[in-house]
């Protein structure tokens, strides 16, 4: 900035030839100050794009679509298929709900060591998320489920959610929650793909009762 | 302000206006002093009876009634359970799924806590370790333990009563709230439970006092 300064104009100016000098070089002087402008809105740019505390500590994202495999280097999780259920069956009981189960079908494997998955969360178009519902037991899921490296291991997950949050809706796979909380811990993301129409068709037929009970 | 600048009169004006506003006002801080300062006053927590709705921030609670309910026996070796129940209607108005949780014994411990039941504090009579509390969100029939966001559950918390234990007339607790407020370690805004510092430990702040006449209930 100091090699751009203008002088102080009421200076007086006791060298006609300096005078003369500046005046030749106001192209470069202008050419400085259009520079000091770039530097300074560049400055700014980049402090624009300072991370958020939320962004510095929220996980570590992979994104892909329903039936992508997404490598979260960790493990690797492909979303096969989901489906809608007024009811689920298990060995014991039956639940039902005046809302909707979300029932997704999902495979994993890892990439060194062995693992559990966490239970999933269901994030919505408006940001709310919903953790997997607790009235399916935890044996019915892929949760129980061990990942080893290089075996697919498939297995449902289960939320119950209102059908008006499935447009656009997402599901989160991570790993189960640690005590040592760990700086950006790998997690998928997978979106459904469900416009309005396919929510709307897909919570006007569910299932009535989807079993758990393997065949 | 003072004296008139123009011609002068034979006598001078005694300057009254600047002195007078330094008393008015001296005297407006002394009184302010005196009230207690400019801090929010602490507000007196609303009595709440049966049907009463409170905002806790992070829920939207209505206070339904307080009954005595019976579980008829599943097997002939079972027998009939009774219980005096609490009722709730409860919407998470968070972004994430919150737990039901339950009633902590010691005010003191309610503050780390941001389960929906841990607002519920001092609930007298004190029942029995053995008796409760169990709690849990009913859905159509069956029980979870989470609150999903934006949606209304009702929200049970129980306390089961020996065979020949009668329940009490009535039932009294206090509710607290929940604010969102920025964490130390990551400046995240999380919800957390409205508390203040008393001596050495740090007690909820009492939002409401709720008293519920246990209704004794036809036998189901």
């Amino acid at each position: 900035m100091t090699a751009t300064d203008p002088r102080p104009s009421g200076a007086p100016s006791p060298r006609r030839s300096r005078r003369a000098a500046r005046r030749r070089g106001s192209g470069s002087r202008l050419l400085g100050v259009a520079a000091g402008l770039l530097l300074l809105s560049a400055a700014v740019g980049v402090q624009a794009i300072r991370l958020t505390p939320e962004e510095l500590s929220a996980p570590l994202t992979y994104v892909g679509a329903k039936g992508d495999t997404v490598d979260a280097k960790r493990f690797t999780v492909r979303l096969n298929s989901f489906t809608a259920a007024k009811a689920i069956k298990m060995h014991t009981k039956t639940v039902s709900t005046d809302n909707l189960f979300l029932i997704v079908d999902a495979s994993a494997k890892s990439s060194l060591k062995p693992y559990h998955l966490g239970q999933p969360v269901l994030l919505t178009a408006d940001g709310r998320r919903f953790d997997a519902t607790d009235r399916v037991d935890q044996s019915a899921t892929l949760a129980t489920k061990w990942i080893q490296p290089d075996i697919w291991a498939g297995g449902r997950f289960f939320f119950e959610v209102p059908a008006s949050v499935l447009p656009e809706a997402r599901v989160i796979f991570r790993l189960p929650p640690e005590l040592l909380v760990e700086q950006y811990p790998p997690e998928v993301e997978v979106d459904l793909g469900l416009t309005e129409e396919g929510a709307r068709k897909l919570a006007a037929t569910p299932q009535d009762v989807y079993s758990t009970v393997e065949k | 302000m003072t004296e008139p600048s123009g011609g002068s009169t034979d006598k001078p004006r005694r300057p009254v206006v600047v002195p007078a506003v330094a008393l008015v006002a001296i005297a407006a801080l002394g009184i302010t002093a005196l009230l207690g300062g400019l801090s929010e006053a602490t507000e007196e927590p609303e009595a709440l009876g049966p049907g009463a709705v409170l905002d806790q921030g992070l829920y939207d609670t209505k206070i339904v009634a307080s009954r005595v309910t019976v579980e008829k026996a599943e097997s002939q070796f079972d027998k009939d359970k009774r219980f005096v129940e609490l009722i709730f209607d409860v919407t998470n108005k968070g972004d994430a799924t919150m737990a039901v949780g339950a009633p902590v014994a010691k005010p003191e411990q309610a503050p780390s806590r941001t389960a929906f039941a841990a607002s519920l504090i001092k609930i007298t009579p004190a029942f029995s370790q053995e008796a409760g509390p169990f709690s849990f969100a009913r859905v159509k029939g069956g029980e979870s333990r989470q609150l999903q966001p934006g949606v209304p559950n009702q929200v049970v918390v129980r306390y089961e009563l020996q065979p020949s234990e009668q329940p009490p007339e009535k039932i009294s607790f206090d509710m607290s709230s929940f604010v969102e407020e920025e964490q130390f370690l990551n400046r995240i805004p999380t919800w957390q439970m409205d508390s203040t510092e008393a001596g050495d430990k740090v007690l909820p702040v009492i939002k409401a006092r709720v008293t519920l006449p246990v209704e004794k209930g036809e036998a189901q």
